[in-house]
């Protein structure tokens, strides 16, 4: 978790002196403040978001802390747009990010198609809302704990259940050819990409073998940087190597002590699996195991 | 809701849970034991310290060290037999108090006073609240009767001769009836007999008076009805802890031998049936009376030569206690004509005299002796005898074997001691001793386990399993088959006159197609003093198990000899109308019989037909008296609405479309890399899927159309339509320099190919597919197949990682295990125990009932498809101490045993998979799996391929769902046996497939209109849906694509899993459940402190100085309705048994 502010053990709380009147925001210890939540008008119960303006320590330019305002415990039927949509009350937001977990931006990567993108998991989220302005992050932190916000109206249909199963179904369908097209487009990014590190690669190594001043590295095989593949798996294959190298040159039965040792090892393990044996007898026995019926 | 989830008890599925059988449960004893926290139940590795482990050795201590590790195999197993032994013999505690009750009862019997002589039918001297233990049929006989003290009281059988073993002691006492009551005329019509009932009842109503005794109860010695004996216990609180038995018997040497030859009659057929017998003939043999009263002058003979026998072999009364565990836990030891402890002991005697075994030798080799002496002998063609040197009067054994099926003649040279035994029980005594030395042999068995340890029961060790109920028909095949003298010879038990009858018929018609005809041993009766003997009819049904030869059990043809031989009549003979001449393509015209049967599962009932048809035809026993439980769990995988079917037929027709597929990808023209291998990687292609894929045919007008490629959709206003199951085929790619070296890349390159595969197909073959970037769907003769390309290298890809500093890393991560699970361990999985369906045929079957259950008791997410599979492949590989499942049924049976009786915590169970492993690679797993246990698996699966880190249940079960499944299972093959067993039961065999739900939480109803699978319920749901199908022939290529993998159940499932994962547990039956249950995790509902990584579903509840979090459960319950909008009917929240 890279927000810093986000301490994962138990945070020391203030405790909350306020009386949760009607009509007036309701902040729980933490600075959050508890937004209601329904999803039709006519249920029952709510949940409750937990909201708060966004601090962080490394600042990133597109969650701008004075605009951004931090969600916990956003219900799976929220998507993107529909907490846009809710939050706009407040001023008008610019986007709306949803995750798992709280942390820091997605990681940077060749932008990927729909259709390969990793499932999402469809739990609870928190979401980074980024406002317009500034103001409007503590119009929503100053929203009243009573009224709830809507998810599903009558001018924003929510689709769950069987309506969204079929809806999804239905959208997994992508044309062979379409589906081509975004795979070509891939490999040739991938393969501009592949090149440009070539090239890069080269370059680099250039401009090594120019600033040791005109020497040249020498070293065995064809080409110098394939010569000892830089991986672990090699490290410790050579390390390997010189362990057993080791090994067969040390004299074992020279010393009286070496054999003494030895003798004194060997009867050790006989205790030890005499001692074992013994135990799992005793075990069996605990667990009535030898009572036959 | 605590209790719930500590989930000791299922009170639901049977109303008293017994204390032992909890302790049994290896898991929980953790939990049920709380004094056993300190660990008692779990293995540790033995921790001696430094100073313990180097100091320096005596010469005694070197010695014993050195010889327990040469020992190691042998002597962990004699320790073993040694704990046994301590388990069974009687203490000293015992011993004492059983001695002290032999001295009241001897001198109270001592004191029984004379009465005066009566006729032998008078019974008017008995009080009336003694009965006469014997049957009197005919009601008079000749003889006068006195009481009067017994000559002598001694003991006799095994309290004696030290081999008496718990449990259920019984204490033989004889007591001598003295001279004067008998006369030597007494052998004749069973007057001796009938005195010895009488002189019984006398002593009984005299014991009465007396406070010393708990109480009496009459009995008859190994069942025969011609030696009753009386059951003494002693009063308080021993009552039950040993039973002393009174036998009467003339004195020793008062009747002589010869007269109860096996030829003789000592039996007159007027005085029994009343009718005269014709002039000439002479009165028929009486073998078995004659056996029954010889039986009587003998036991103190017998107690001398044992005793004589066991001074000069110091082991034999251990080696005869290890003997008599290993009958009993084979159901042998009890009941009429079984081989009891007496026989054991004298089987060991005849070992010894004949020096096949030598008085130096271990109770541990007395008991391999006496198998492999078993194993190899067989009794019923080569009697033996113990007489040395028997005087001329002395049968033959040649004569004996006329007269009995089982020869064991005793010392006497007079007495065949195995006089009541049937030849099926001494066949079945065979097959158990060879097959215990088969396995006692291999390192890879627990030995010890299955040799002594596992009881088995009928029910679980015969392949089908059929009763006969109300005996009392069996009068009258005693009638139909001409059993009159027999019967007479029976003196009337009817049951046991007709028994070997049947037994050799039943044996002829089914022949090859069983291994081994076995009988249940008809209990010893026992009843209370006051009240008549009961009468023959009042036994339990007469079961008997098959032991079924695979290959021919299901074949509908008998073939019989050829139209014009002699043997064709008898052939006639045996199978009566069914019997016709037939024609075969091989030109021979010969007498045939052809059993109904178009699907497996009505052939596997072939034996069933040859059994009701014989019984009706040769011994009048009806229909409806035959219980057959050969395939009664079967109907809950049946489908098939014209011909019953268990899927073996569809299962077959999914692998023949497959391989076609299989050969068409190999075909194809135009890939820029060939393809290297086609694989399954589909439970369906391993004929163990449930409920096998069916081909469909799809009516469209019942669903919408894609836009674009036209492909069918639900709509909304239907029901949901029929689930189409996406069989998995891997299909593995050639290696090339052209595969790029990066993830993402391999996905395109993978999508490429599918995209490739698909219009290829199309246009080569017709089919309609549907690429996308994880698999191409393939749409062949109504079934579904989803392609998925595999490259060899990019798990290896996967797993790469740059560190900073440039180093080439690999690590293992989920990712690339999934992939590997996927395109590499699954494939091979499928073809291994494809090949082991091949080898057994009822392995399908029985997995497929074994995750019915699975599915049905909800377990279904805890023990995958895999696991199950695996877990029913280690019965067949590895059956001791029974033989491999020979049907359906019993796999489940033995299914349920393991999964209860196995010691997860403390064993790994090991799978070998094409017998691939040694017993080298046995102690590694083992000793692998001691070190590492609290890391590893709570069910721990080795396999070949896999022998360390157990793949399979890396991620379930936990262990508290472990423990429920071990305790449900227990339960279910309780419930189970005793349905299949009893025919009394009201309820059906489907009772163990319904799951308690009084344990969960929250029930969620499904509305049976989304539920594709509704066919499939344990419980067939009243109301059916159409669901877009048709009849009518189903085209092998083109098409629209049909609704694919669409299960609104399971997309539910998912959906509460991933936002309540962290809460709750769902549960629901894959195969039609119509409920999910929920169960909320304890732990959740603990309040705790706010923290932005656990906020999912929760609320701040703010007290005091404290802010807390708990779960916002009506927000959560009116979710669980938001998400499964048209699917739900109702949420049940059983509020009341929360406690949070």
């Amino acid at each position: 978790m890279a927000a810093g502010n986000f301490v994962s053990g138990h945070i020391k709380m203030a405790p909350s002196t306020k009386k949760h009147a009607s009509g007036r925001a309701c902040v729980v210890p933490g600075g959050f403040t508890e937004i209601s939540l329904k999803f039709t008008s006519d249920s029952v119960a709510t949940h409750k978001l937990y909201v708060k303006e966004h601090k962080v320590r490394a600042q990133t330019s597109h969650r701008p802390m004075d605009r951004t305002l931090f969600l916990l415990n956003v219900p799976p039927y929220c998507s993107e747009v529909v907490i846009k949509e809710l939050f706009s009350q407040f001023g008008s937001v610019q986007w709306v990010d949803l995750r798992d977990h709280p942390g820091s931006s997605p990681e940077s990567g060749p932008k990927l198609s729909r259709f390969f993108k990793p499932a999402e998991k469809q739990g609870f989220k928190v979401g980074y809302v980024v406002f317009q302005n500034a103001a409007s992050v503590s119009a929503a932190k100053s929203h009243p704990h009573d009224t709830p916000l809507l998810v599903c109206t009558e001018q924003r249909t929510v689709k769950t259940g069987v309506q969204k199963w079929i809806e999804q179904y239905t959208q997994s369908f992508c044309a062979p050819d379409k589906l081509q097209q975004v795979v070509d487009s891939f490999m040739e990014d991938y393969d501009k990409r592949k090149a440009e590190e070539a090239d890069r690669q080269k370059e680099e190594a250039k401009q090594q073998e120019e600033e040791e001043e005109g020497w040249v590295k020498v070293s065995r095989g064809p080409k110098g940087t394939k010569a000892r593949p830089h991986s672990e798996a090699a490290n410790k294959r050579t390390l390997a190597k010189e362990s057993r190298n080791r090994k067969r040159k040390e004299l074992m039965n020279f010393y009286t002590w070496q054999h003494k040792n030895m003798q004194k090892d060997q009867i050790a393990d006989l205790r030890k699996k005499f001692e074992e044996d013994k135990q799992r007898i005793a075990l069996l026995r605990a667990q009535r195991k030898f009572r036959p019926y | 809701m605590l209790t719930t989830l500590a989930w000791t008890a299922v009170k639901q599925m049977v109303p008293s849970e017994n204390q032992e059988e909890e302790s049994q449960v290896s898991v929980n004893g953790k939990r049920s034991k709380p004094e056993d926290a300190g660990g008692e139940g779990e293995y540790h590795p033995a921790k001696l310290s430094r100073r313990d482990l180097y100091k320096p050795p005596t010469a005694e201590e070197l010695n014993q060290l050195k010889e327990a590790e040469s020992l190691f195999h042998c002597s962990l197993l004699k320790m073993q037999m040694e704990e046994l032994l301590k388990e069974v013999v009687l203490s000293e505690r015992r011993k004492q108090q059983i001695d002290s009750f032999i001295q009241t009862v001897t001198e109270l019997l001592r004191t029984v006073p004379d009465s005066p002589q009566v006729e032998l039918s008078d019974l008017s001297w008995l009080s009336s609240a003694v009965k006469v233990p014997f049957l009197l049929v005919p009601k008079t006989t000749k003889g006068k009767f006195h009481m009067a003290p017994p000559a002598s009281v001694d003991l006799i059988g095994s309290y004696p001769l030290g081999t008496c073993t718990k449990p259920r002691i019984t204490v033989d006492l004889a007591v001598t009836i003295p001279a004067n009551v008998l006369q030597q005329k007494d052998v004749l019509n069973q007057r001796y007999p009938r005195k010895r009932a009488l002189y019984l009842a006398g002593l009984a109503q005299y014991l009465a008076s007396s406070s010393d005794i708990g109480s009496m109860r009459y009995s008859c010695l190994h069942g025969n009805r011609l030696r009753p004996v009386l059951l003494l216990t002693p009063s308080g609180k021993d009552s039950s802890s040993f039973t002393l038995r009174v036998h009467a018997g003339p004195p020793p040497g008062f009747f002589k031998p010869s007269r109860f030859h096996p030829q003789r009659n000592n039996i007159r057929t007027e005085w029994y049936s009343g009718l005269q017998m014709s002039q000439g003939s002479s009165e028929p043999p009486t073998p078995h009376y004659n056996s029954s009263v010889l039986g009587d002058l003998l036991p103190r003979a017998h107690l001398q030569f044992l005793s004589a026998v066991s001074s000069q072999c110091s082991a034999l009364a251990d080696g005869v206690a290890l003997l008599k565990v290993w009958l009993r836990q084979r159901e042998l030891d009890q009941g009429t004509g079984c081989f009891n402890g007496f026989l054991a002991s004298m089987l060991l005697a005849y070992l010894l005299t004949t020096h096949r075994i030598s008085n130096s030798m271990t109770a541990y080799q007395l008991l391999r002796n006496s198998l492999n002496f078993l194993a190899s002998t067989d009794l019923t063609v080569n009697g033996i005898s113990l007489a040395r040197d028997p005087d001329a009067t002395a049968p033959s054994l040649a004569e004996f074997h006329n007269a009995f099926q089982v020869v064991f003649v005793d010392p006497s040279g007079h007495l065949n001691m195995c006089a009541d035994m049937t030849a099926s029980t001494y066949k079945q005594l065979q097959h158990e001793a060879s097959v215990s030395m088969e396995f006692w042999d291999n390192p890879t068995v627990d030995g010890f386990d299955s040799l002594l340890m596992t009881p088995k029961p009928m029910i679980r060790t015969s392949d089908h399993v059929f009763q006969l109920c109300e005996l009392v028909k069996l009068q009258s095949s005693c009638k139909k088959m001409d059993l009159l003298s027999e019967l007479m010879d029976h003196s009337g038990n009817y049951v046991q006159t007709a028994l070997p009858f049947i037994l050799t018929l039943l044996q002829q018609g089914l022949g090859q197609r069983i291994h081994l005809l076995t009988h249940s041993l008809s209990p010893v009766p026992e009843w209370p003093v006051e009240s008549e003997a009961p009468k023959h009819k009042d036994q339990p049904p007469l079961s008997f198990g098959l032991l079924l030869n695979p290959e021919l059990a299901a074949s509908a043809l008998e073939r019989g000899p050829a139209a014009d031989s002699p043997t064709a009549a008898e052939f006639r003979q045996l199978w009566g109308s069914r019997s016709e001449l037939r024609r075969f393509q091989d030109g021979s015209i010969t007498e045939a019989v052809v059993w109904g049967g178009e699907t497996m599962c009505q052939k596997r009932l072939v034996p069933r037909q040859i059994i009701t048809h014989l019984l009706q035809l040769h011994a009048d026993i009806p229909d409806s008296c035959i219980r057959y439980v050969g395939a009664m769990v079967d109907d809950v995988i049946q489908t098939g609405s014209e011909v019953p079917s268990t899927g073996e037929e569809e299962s077959l027709l999914v692998v023949q479309s497959y391989d076609d597929l299989s050969r068409k990808l190999w075909g194809l023209k135009g890939l820029p890399l060939s393809i290297t291998a086609v694989q399954g990687a589909h439970p369906a292609l391993r004929y163990t899927q449930v409920f096998p894929p069916v081909p469909l045919k799809v009516g469209y007008s019942f669903f919408d159309r894609e836009k674009t490629s036209r492909s069918l959709v639900p709509k909304e206003s239907k029901p949901c339509p029929a689930y189409i199951t996406p069989i998995t085929v891997i299909c593995h790619m050639e290696g090339s320099g052209k595969w790029p070296h990066d993830r993402l890349a391999i996905r395109h390159i993978r999508t490429a190919f599918h995209i490739r595969l698909g219009v290829l197909l199309e246009k080569q073959h017709g089919y309609t597919c549907k690429p996308c970037p994880a698999h191409l769907d393939v749409w062949k003769d109504g079934l579904l197949f989803r392609i998925q390309v595999a490259y060899h290298r990019e798990a290896q890809v996967l797993r790469e990682r740059m560190t900073d500093k440039g180093l080439l890393v690999v690590r293992d991560n989920e990712e690339a295990q999934t992939l590997e699970m996927a395109t590499v361990h699954k494939p091979l999985l499928t073809s291994t125990l494809h090949g082991l369906q091949q080898q057994h045929q009822s392995f399908g079957g029985s997995c497929r009932l074994a995750k019915r259950w699975l599915g049905a008791q909800l377990f279904s997410k805890d023990i995958t498809e895999d696991t199950a599979d695996l877990l029913v492949a280690s019965l067949f590989l590895q059956p001791a101490p029974f033989t491999p499942p020979g049907s359906p049924q019993v796999g489940l049976l033995r299914f349920l045993c393991l999964l209860s009786s196995f010691d997860w915590r403390n064993n790994p169970l090991i799978v070998n998979l094409n017998n691939q492993l040694t017993a080298p690679d046995y102690t590694e797993i083992r000793n692998d799996f001691m070190a590492s246990r609290e890391s590893l698996p709570v069910l721990f699966l080795a396999t070949p391929k896999d022998k360390k880190q157990s793949l399979w249940t890396k991620r379930a079960p936990s262990v508290q769902m472990l423990q429920r499944v071990v305790v449900v299972a227990a339960e279910s093959l309780k419930l189970l046996e005793h349905q299949l067993m009893d025919r009394e039961q009201i309820q059906d065999v489907r009772v163990v497939m319904r799951p308690p739900l009084d344990a969960y939480d929250v029930l969620i109803h499904l509305n049976p209109k989304q539920v594709p699978l509704l066919a499939q319920a344990v419980d067939p749901h009243p109301v059916t849906f159409s669901r877009g199908l048709m009849a009518g022939r189903i085209a092998p290529s083109g098409g629209a694509l049909p609704v694919i993998d669409y299960n609104p159940v399971s997309l539910y499932l998912a959906e509460l899993r991933d936002a309540f994962g962290d809460l709750a547990l769902f549960f629901c039956d894959p195969h039609g459940g119509t409920v999910i249950a929920v169960l909320w995790k304890p732990k959740a509902f603990v309040p705790i402190g706010f923290k932005t990584s656990q906020m999912s579903a929760r609320k701040v509840e703010v007290n005091g100085e404290q802010a807390n979090t708990i779960p916002n459960v009506e927000a959560i319950l009116e979710d669980f309705r938001i998400l499964g909008k048209g699917l739900i009917k109702s949420v049940d929240a059983r509020t009341e048994k929360w406690s949070f």
